[in-house]
């Protein structure tokens, strides 16, 4: 004996994906990620589209942290 | 004939009691007992839930990147234990691991919810049952002697006696209550700071996070954990010194709430210079965990293996409302190690309820049975959780494996080292294992776990500003949903064991079981006879209330069930006072008589 439910009127999956849109998981989502590398690490393009290289660390040996 | 007569005196003697909902605690959870007020002692318990959720039913089908975001709505307290537990079991189906950086993020954010969920439930809803209005009204003579007390660790903070500490206990008006609930805000804005937001995370998912790993987040959090570390020392002298006074006061307290060690821990805070949530490697991820996962029966460490503790795990029948599945096709025969899985192992498991009307002789509960197969001797052990702390702290003290600069295993108690905050010095506690698994020692461990969680946490914010400081930005990982997988996540929420079992078939959830500490806590008589922890720990145990039927509160049994912690997602108060039962009314499931 099991509950007795409705008929649905969607599919349980509905809103997990609209087609045509870009899905967060996907590969090489670098390509479409500004100032993110593919190693992992980031510049401040990441964060301004305003002049981002005067942003960077002066210095190569420093790291380069973006702000939020 | 004569058997009958004697039956029918001997429950002659013994009233009902029931509580039925229980408050101050989340969900639904009816508590019915027989006392034999003449010996003071609890005869019979069971504990029922006429709560049923489904989430196993309505899983299927879904996209198993939604897992996360829709198990977090099983609970509103501990919402985030479930996604991460979640996270875990999908990293290990779709073969990917969280970049190191956003594994210290999850650790952050999960140990501010330990610090804010147990500051909570202990200072603001266990504290009313050992408060001096409650204890004025259930034991006046333990309040007098509390009064002329001297409260051992009055330097640390500052109560004289015994009852100045219960006076601050008092909901609404004493300070340690009010202290609490501006602790518990600090600690849940810790915890947006990494996850997003409390109690559904937003920037947890598979494959890392999407917490901006600034050097600012870190230090944000770092600035407001200072904050509360006085809090968390003064704290644990406070329950100390209560909790002390207990067994002094009262000989036998030891009694109350105790059943045999029997305990479960599945692990939290992956370490991520270890795992890779590869089902191969379990044993050894689960072993690196900074809490250590482990099955303990009577003092003892039977296994610290994840892979023993996953194909151990029964779900059996017995008492609860649902139709048996061993007809149904299994999803999972063997796992990647070539082990067979049982049909009673939840990635077999198919719910099918039916509703039904409680009787106490039969189906009395929407909670399953878990059990924990002991391969040593065949029995299907009924774990418990301890309410959680008890068991993280028990598993982790026997299992001598967590070694870091603020928290040390020693094989026989736990050292925690907490930073100086604003007013007290640096400081070591020491948690040490309890000749007893009784409500007192369950309670008093929880403090202590507020204390390991900020060591720990400090621990984390070095490794992740490390991280950082070094260029490291990395906090997520891409991965495809492969068309056919499973997967397991083995954490600790807040009161206790999580696991997540999962099956996906066409990329779709063919079977998902998320097992919560609390159907092992609240599970009622299994199929084998064998009762619930909660019914365990009240059956049998003595009462030290000193009021009579007539105004019988039954604060010895709301201690002892309160101290697991109990989980159910709340409900109106309603007492069935004076020892009988007003009127029975049921319904095993809201609105099943319609349509």
């Amino acid at each position: 004996m099991g509950i007795r439910v409705g008929k649905p009127d969607v599919k349980p999956d509905t809103t997990a994906h609209v087609k045509g849109v870009r899905q967060g998981n996907q590969g090489r989502a670098h390509r479409f990620q500004a100032g993110h590398h593919k190693d992992g690490s980031a510049d401040a393009r990441r964060s301004t589209g305003v002049r981002p290289k005067k942003e960077n660390p002066i210095l190569p040996v420093m790291p380069n942290l973006p702000p939020g | 004939m004569v058997m009958e007569q004697e039956a029918a005196e001997e429950v002659g003697r013994l009233v009902e009691m029931s509580w039925d909902p229980i408050t101050r605690i989340i969900g639904n959870l009816g508590i019915y007992t027989k006392i034999d007020f003449a010996n003071r002692e609890v005869v019979e318990c069971h504990s029922t839930s006429s709560l049923f959720r489904g989430y196993s039913v309505f899983m299927k089908g879904k996209d198993p990147r939604d897992a996360g975001f829709i198990t977090s709505r099983i609970c509103g307290i501990c919402g985030d234990n479930h996604t991460t537990c979640s996270v875990y079991a999908q990293n290990m189906a779709y073969g990917i691991k969280t970049p190191k950086l956003a594994e210290w993020i999850i650790n952050l954010g999960e140990a501010a919810e330990y610090m804010f969920d147990h500051t909570l439930f202990q200072d603001n809803l266990v504290f009313v049952d050992f408060c001096e209005a409650m204890v004025k009204d259930t034991n006046p003579g333990l309040l007098r002697r509390a009064r002329t007390t001297e409260a051992p660790n009055a330097a640390i903070h500052g109560k004289r006696t015994i009852a100045d500490i219960m006076e601050a206990f008092n909901p609404f008006e004493g300070d340690v209550y009010k202290e609490a609930l501006r602790v518990s805000r600090t600690t849940r804005e810790m915890f947006c700071l990494m996850e997003g937001r409390h109690v559904h995370p937003s920037t947890i998912y598979p494959g890392g996070v999407g917490t901006m790993p600034s050097p600012t987040v870190f230090t944000d959090y770092l600035s407001r954990l200072l904050g509360i570390v006085d809090f968390v020392k003064r704290a644990v002298a406070l329950n100390d010194d209560v909790f002390d006074f207990f067994y002094e006061a009262l000989p036998g307290y030891e009694e109350v709430g105790r059943r045999r060690v029997l305990l479960g821990c599945w692990g939290a805070f992956q370490n991520p210079e270890v795992v890779d949530y590869r089902y191969e490697t379990m044993n050894d991820w689960g072993k690196a965990m900074y809490v250590t996962p482990s099955v303990i029966v009577d003092g003892q460490l039977v296994t610290t293996n994840l892979v023993d503790i996953n194909l151990g795990i029964r779900v059996l029948l017995g008492s609860s409302f649902y139709d048996d599945w061993m007809a149904e096709e299994p999803f999972v025969t063997h796992d990647p190690l070539g082990n067979p899985v049982d049909m009673r192992h939840p990635w077999n498991q198919t719910t099918l309820p039916a509703p039904q009307k409680r009787d106490f002789k039969g189906n009395y509960s929407w909670v399953m049975s878990p059990r924990w197969l002991d391969p040593r001797t065949g029995d299907h052990l009924a774990l418990d959780t301890g309410g959680g702390p008890f068991a993280r702290l028990y598993s982790t003290a026997l299992a001598n494996l967590v070694d870091t600069p603020y928290v040390k295993s020693t094989g026989s108690s736990v050292q925690i080292s907490l930073p100086k905050g604003s007013e007290l010095p640096e400081t070591v506690l020491e948690w040490r294992i309890p000749p007893w698994s009784n409500a007192i020692e369950r309670n008093r461990a929880r403090v202590y776990f507020v204390a390991y969680a900020a060591a720990m946490a400090v621990y984390f914010i070095e490794q992740a500003m490390g991280r950082v400081r070094g260029g490291d930005t990395k906090v997520f990982q891409d991965f495809e949903v492969p068309d056919e997988a499973i997967g397991a996540g083995f954490h600790e929420a807040v009161r206790g064991v999580l696991s997540h079992h999962l099956v996906i078939q066409k990329g779709k959830i063919a079977n998902y079981h998320p097992y919560p500490p609390t159907p092992w806590n609240a599970s009622p008589r299994d199929e084998f006879g064998t009762p619930g922890p909660y019914e365990d720990a009240v059956q049998g145990m003595p009462i030290f209330e000193e009021n009579g039927p007539d105004d019988f509160k039954g604060v010895d049994i709301m201690r002892a069930v309160r101290s697991f912690d109990p989980c159910l997602p709340c409900g109106v108060h309603m007492y069935l006072g004076k020892g009988r039962t007003l009127k029975k009314l049921h319904s095993p499931m809201f609105g099943a008589g319609h349509g």
